[in-house]
């Protein structure tokens, strides 16, 4: 299960919302080179549909297989400002694209994420924001290749680990930690667009030219 | 991680095979001189079948049949799937069994467990077990597991799993067990293996065992 919660954000104040994050995280920036490749069970099967991970950062790339479920609904969820959904995922080895393909999935779509992310603890939950420009390949696989779909717009994410018992602490957390972000983006949840924040180029500015130093966590 | 070889028994033509063979193949392994019991020793698998989208068609024949997914003793939080009409091998972590269950497209359809006694001897780790339907436990084989414990690489320890099946074969024989135990051959450079030993080799030599397993099964019965 995973709290989550997504805005967007124009491309030139990324530097900002960079320096920001810095002071309010207090954890190193990881670089994000994701590429995601979304297959879906061909005619003959039972409908599904999962998606493959292929981490680029890093020397050696890594897969991971996710499958993501539909929001939590209900009274109570929807008194949350954060979407609840459960989320399966496993580490795999870089035959997992083969095997789908052998089971009878294919491919439905294919990006390449970019961009740098933080993990740090509030309030005892694991949040993860993600700043990502999203890419799309002119060839198959071409992530050499890739050109932003939305140029001039990054998207935000803060995602958060979650079980049953804590989902709404989880939601707090991540609820709390937006606050501070609030000058620049305003998250919602996933499929509520809540556009560009008017506020985001002054903030932007005062934060390019205070250079960070802001520890608030 | 270091080599192993998978042998199964077969039976004589014409016998039928009881758990009494593996009292009498334990046996077998005890009578060598220095060897230790080392504990038990379980691995499962798991038979897939795809999951048509019109469930009242049988499964089209474009998909996979022969799709097995395998736990092994040795790497309790790892799962690997293996397709032989593919020559393909997925290794994952455990919870990718949670993923698969949550696709819906290819559900468990019977499933098989191993499992017996291990044994050290010198250098070796030897695992003879039963193969067993689950879960009415009705007994389909007999297998064994050997380990060479001071070698990854499969060429360089060709020579000494040879000399060690040479000794077992002799020893069984000695024995008077009714069949012998024959040793699962398999070409991993089909499966994109190289000559380092992985949990991806064990993999391939349990989906090429169990499929003789099965086929000496049902002839004996």
């Amino acid at each position: 299960m995973e709290c989550v919660v997504q805005g967007i954000i124009e491309t030139l104040h990324v530097e900002a919302l960079e320096i920001l994050l810095v002071g309010l995280c207090g954890a190193p920036k990881q670089r994000v080179r994701v590429h995601e490749l979304c297959l879906k069970s061909g005619p003959n099967l039972v409908s599904s549909e999962v998606r493959l991970l292929c981490d680029l950062a890093k020397t050696t790339p890594s897969w991971t297989i996710r499958h993501v479920g539909g929001a939590m609904r209900g009274a109570g969820a929807d008194q949350l400002s954060v979407l609840v959904r459960p989320i399966a995922e496993s580490k795999a080895s870089s035959t997992a694209l083969r095997f789908f393909y052998g089971i009878g999935y294919k491919l439905d779509h294919e990006v390449l994420k970019t961009g740098f992310a933080f993990q740090f603890q509030n309030r005892g939950a694991n949040l993860t924001v993600s700043v990502t420009s999203t890419n799309r390949m002119p060839r198959l696989h071409a992530t050499d290749d890739a050109v932003p779909i939305t140029p001039g717009i990054h998207l935000v994410e803060i995602t958060a680990p979650a079980a049953p018992e804590n989902y709404t602490e989880v939601a707090s957390a991540i609820a709390s930690f937006c606050e501070y972000l609030s000058p620049l983006l305003h998250l919602s949840k996933p499929g509520i667009s809540t556009g560009i924040v008017p506020t985001a180029a002054a903030a932007a500015a005062s934060l390019m030219s205070s250079g960070g130093g802001i520890k608030i966590l | 991680m270091t080599v192993k070889w998978l042998m199964h028994f077969q039976p004589n033509q014409g016998t039928t095979l009881t758990s009494q063979v593996m009292a009498e193949a334990c046996a077998v392994a005890e009578s060598f001189p220095g060897v230790s019991r080392d504990g038990r020793w379980r691995s499962s698998m798991t038979f897939y079948r795809a999951v048509p989208r019109d469930q009242s068609l049988p499964a089209p024949s474009d998909l996979p049949r022969d799709l097995i997914g395998i736990s092994l003793h040795d790497l309790p939080n790892e799962y690997l799937f293996v397709m032989r009409s593919q020559r393909l091998i997925l290794r994952a972590h455990s919870s990718v069994q949670t993923v698969m269950d949550k696709l819906q497209s290819y559900k468990g359809r019977f499933f098989i467990n191993f499992e017996g006694l291990q044994y050290k001897w010198g250098d070796f780790k030897l695992r003879i077990g039963k193969c067993l339907y689950n879960p009415n436990e009705a007994l389909r084989g007999i297998v064994m597991e050997v380990e060479y414990l001071p070698l990854s690489s499969i060429d360089k320890s060709q020579r000494v799993m040879e000399e060690f099946y040479e000794i077992w074969r002799e020893a069984v024989a000695s024995k008077l067990l009714a069949g012998q135990f024959i040793n699962t051959e398999v070409n991993f450079v089909e499966y994109g293996l190289g000559d380092s030993y992985t949990p991806q080799h064990t993999a391939v030599l349990y989906g090429m065992c169990v499929v003789q397993v099965i086929a000496s099964s049902n002839k004996n019965q």
